[in-house]
């Protein structure tokens, strides 16, 4: 069922409420607040050392209103099977498990854990939130750092292509496996609900603005999410095992063809972590975009 | 009364997952590694077999074995898992995780060296490292202890009081791999002495949202391991009681679940011990007495918590005490000597005290070898 942003707007109660830690311009809290805001009554959260670590909030004051346990960095798909397996086993699958983590945890440290839930099959969501960046340490290259990127361990720019996460959740047959953007919050939140409707291990890549990693300006953190998509830098599609078949989401969709993108540079220009970038580390980036584009092609 | 019980012959190991088995844990996650692989195989067959209505969550590391108890734990149900040695290791942030987080978490440790190089055989190394880590230490003398210990390690651990995961330790091979003979009692007689884990130490719910281990500031922070400091004092009591219940069921003890002594009460020479070692040394103890010697021992039940006032009564009415380690800490002595000097100095016991490290990699420790250790002590 298309999500509409009226149905954004319904929730069984507030997932984030006030007293977040949150930065300003923050996609992940933005996302977070409707995608768990939509589930807020079932919702189990594991959350690996991340963003989310720390916006949560503290104390007394902790403003993520579902259950939420912090874990290790490489712990949390594992905790949630644990927690998936001991719901199973009490009657109370209805509730959903979900791990909502950065990048660092499911691009790097944390693979190996999550592939191994991938291949149990564990009936868990993991949603990868992605600022492209070790964004909580102070902005340190991560396995999906994209090509060019300034950041504090690759102060020249980053030069090794990005890890694609989702190819590698599909290659280990998860269930279901999507990539959103916190500019397009209805089609996220639809991907969210459909991939919670299965039965196994299901895996989101969602890109979200991150202004101090970014070094962007965060009253424009939805466009230059935005931006990222009609760049073609972050394709949009949502891959079902069952059919074997990729598809492209609708707001991403007509960025599939290269003619109809906007330059990347429109999308480095708005982001000091691009600053200095050469015409060869864009052209790079470029051909490393159109690598994905081509993977996800093969399944369409 | 003493309930029915039948001998049989078994590995410690299978005495383990028969333990396992009883108290009917309601999520299992394991990896193999040598030499606990045998108890985790036979509660996979017990649950294939339809004995063990458990979750059986076959991980892809120790790091997730441990996580999976993890999360099963916070969800509020019964959780087993069991490793040796480079597998301890490997889940070593999740085993202070578990600690810190008094998570009610029961992991046999069969006690296997560390690397480099690679050998299967049996020492303390492993389960010494996580000395700090928050779980109650038990080290067993044989097939039967295993057993029991491993059943009285749920009922301390579920206590809502005490709140501590417990790690039950047995020597590779030595225990894991020989027969011995287990008085094994009837599985609804074991179940009843445990008891259904239907109040538990925490429980994730929707209704009522928590969030566990989100950031803590040092005034919290400190006074959860203050907590945790004073549930170690408390499980030392519930150590003694749930021992003493298992006596009232079972009929067997081990002095009284903290310490185990051997021989007379006052001797020339007492010798400390942990595990194995502790069984072999009564009949080193025995042979000495018949060619006339003076020698006792006690064996060191529960490492964690250190039963610091046992040890010092033990030790005023005797003269001087060795303690044989099977692990040593590099740069100082062997861990229990370490612990039962500084104990008996703050006590102001001036027992004398000293100590051998053996049996590091599987080294055989025969009671010869004690018997040569105690005959040298007694000269000097």
């Amino acid at each position: 069922m298309p999500v509409t942003q009226k149905d954004l707007m319904i929730k069984p109660k507030d997932a984030l409420l006030k007293g977040h830690f949150a930065c300003a311009g923050c996609g992940s809290a933005l996302a977070f607040r409707h995608a768990i805001g939509s589930v807020a009554d079932k919702a189990v959260l594991v959350v690996p050392a991340s963003c989310a670590s720390v916006y949560q909030g503290s104390g007394k004051g902790v403003a993520f209103n579902v259950p939420t346990i912090n874990t290790a960095f490489a712990a949390s798909d594992a905790v949630a099977s644990g927690i998936s397996r001991a719901l199973k086993k009490k009657g109370k699958d209805d509730l959903k498990v979900i791990v909502w983590g950065g990048d660092g945890s499911a691009a790097d440290i944390g693979i190996a854990t999550e592939i191994g839930a991938c291949d149990r099959q564990e009936n868990i969501l993991h949603v990868m939130y992605s600022n492209n960046v070790y964004g909580n340490t102070g902005g340190q290259r991560s396995g999906d750092t994209m090509i060019g990127a300034r950041t504090t361990t690759t102060p020249k720019g980053n030069t090794t292509p990005r890890k694609m996460v989702p190819f590698i959740m599909m290659a280990n047959n998860a269930r279901y496996v999507a990539t959103a953007s916190s500019a397009y919050l209805e089609d996220f939140v639809e991907k969210f609900q459909k991939a919670l409707s299965f039965e196994g291990f299901k895996f989101i890549q969602i890109d979200i603005s991150c202004p101090p990693n970014w070094r962007s300006d965060s009253a424009l953190s939805i466009e230059i999410s935005r931006l990222g998509v009609q760049t073609g830098i972050w394709p949009l599609f949502e891959w079902d095992r069952e059919t074997n078949t990729a598809v492209l989401s609708r707001p991403g969709k007509k960025y599939g063809d290269k003619a109809n993108r906007k330059p990347i540079s429109d999308w480095t220009s708005l982001q000091g972590r691009f600053r200095g970038i050469t015409d060869e580390e864009l052209i790079a980036l470029e051909k490393d975009t159109e690598r994905q584009w081509n993977f996800i092609r093969k399944f369409m | 009364m003493v309930v029915k019980q039948e001998t049989k012959s078994m590995t410690g190991n299978d005495a383990c997952s028969y333990a396992a088995l009883f108290a009917k844990p309601d999520v299992i996650a394991a990896y193999p590694i040598t030499p606990q692989t045998t108890i985790v195989e036979n509660l996979s067959r017990f649950v294939d077999e339809g004995k063990l209505e458990a979750e059986f969550v076959i991980v892809e590391s120790e790091h997730s074995a441990l996580a999976a108890c993890m999360g099963a734990a916070w969800s509020g149900v019964r959780t087993f898992t069991a490793t040796s040695s480079q597998g301890l290791l490997y889940m070593a942030e999740n085993v202070f995780w578990t600690g810190y987080g008094r998570l009610p978490i029961i992991m046999p440790v069969v006690n296997r060296c560390l690397a480099p190089g690679w050998n299967i055989w049996p020492d303390y190394q492993d389960s010494m490292a996580f000395r700090d880590a928050g779980w109650i230490q038990m080290y067993t003398k044989n097939n039967q202890e295993v057993f029991d210990t491993t059943l009285q390690a749920f009922k301390i651990t579920e206590s809502k009081d005490i709140a501590l995961p417990s790690m039950p330790c047995l020597d590779g091979f030595v225990i894991s791999h020989t027969t011995g003979q287990v008085d094994l009692p009837d599985p609804e007689d074991a179940f009843e002495f445990v008891g259904p884990y239907d109040d538990p130490v925490i429980a994730l719910d929707v209704e009522n949202p928590w969030a566990y281990g989100s950031m803590t500031g040092p005034a919290q922070y400190s006074k959860n391991r203050r907590d945790l400091i004073v549930a170690m004092e408390r499980a030392k009591k519930k150590i003694v009681d749930v021992h003493k219940e298992f006596e009232e069921y079972f009929g067997r003890s081990y002095g009284n679940g903290l310490v185990e002594p051997y021989g007379d009460d006052e001797a020339d020479l007492t010798l400390v011990t942990l595990g194995t070692i502790g069984d072999e040394a009564h009949e080193a103890i025995d042979r000495l007495k018949a060619e006339g010697h003076s020698v006792n021992a006690l064996r060191v039940r529960t490492f964690r918590p250190f039963p610091i006032e046992d040890i010092v009564e033990f030790a005023k009415k005797n003269h001087k005490l060795v303690v044989i380690d099977r692990a040593a800490s590099f740069g100082h002595e062997g861990p229990l000597r370490i612990e039962v000097e500084a104990v008996l100095k703050r006590h102001n016991v001036d027992t004398s005290v000293s100590g051998k490290i053996m049996g590091l990699g599987g080294e055989d420790v025969p009671y010869s070898a004690i018997i040569d250790l105690a005959k040298k002590e007694l000269k000097e």
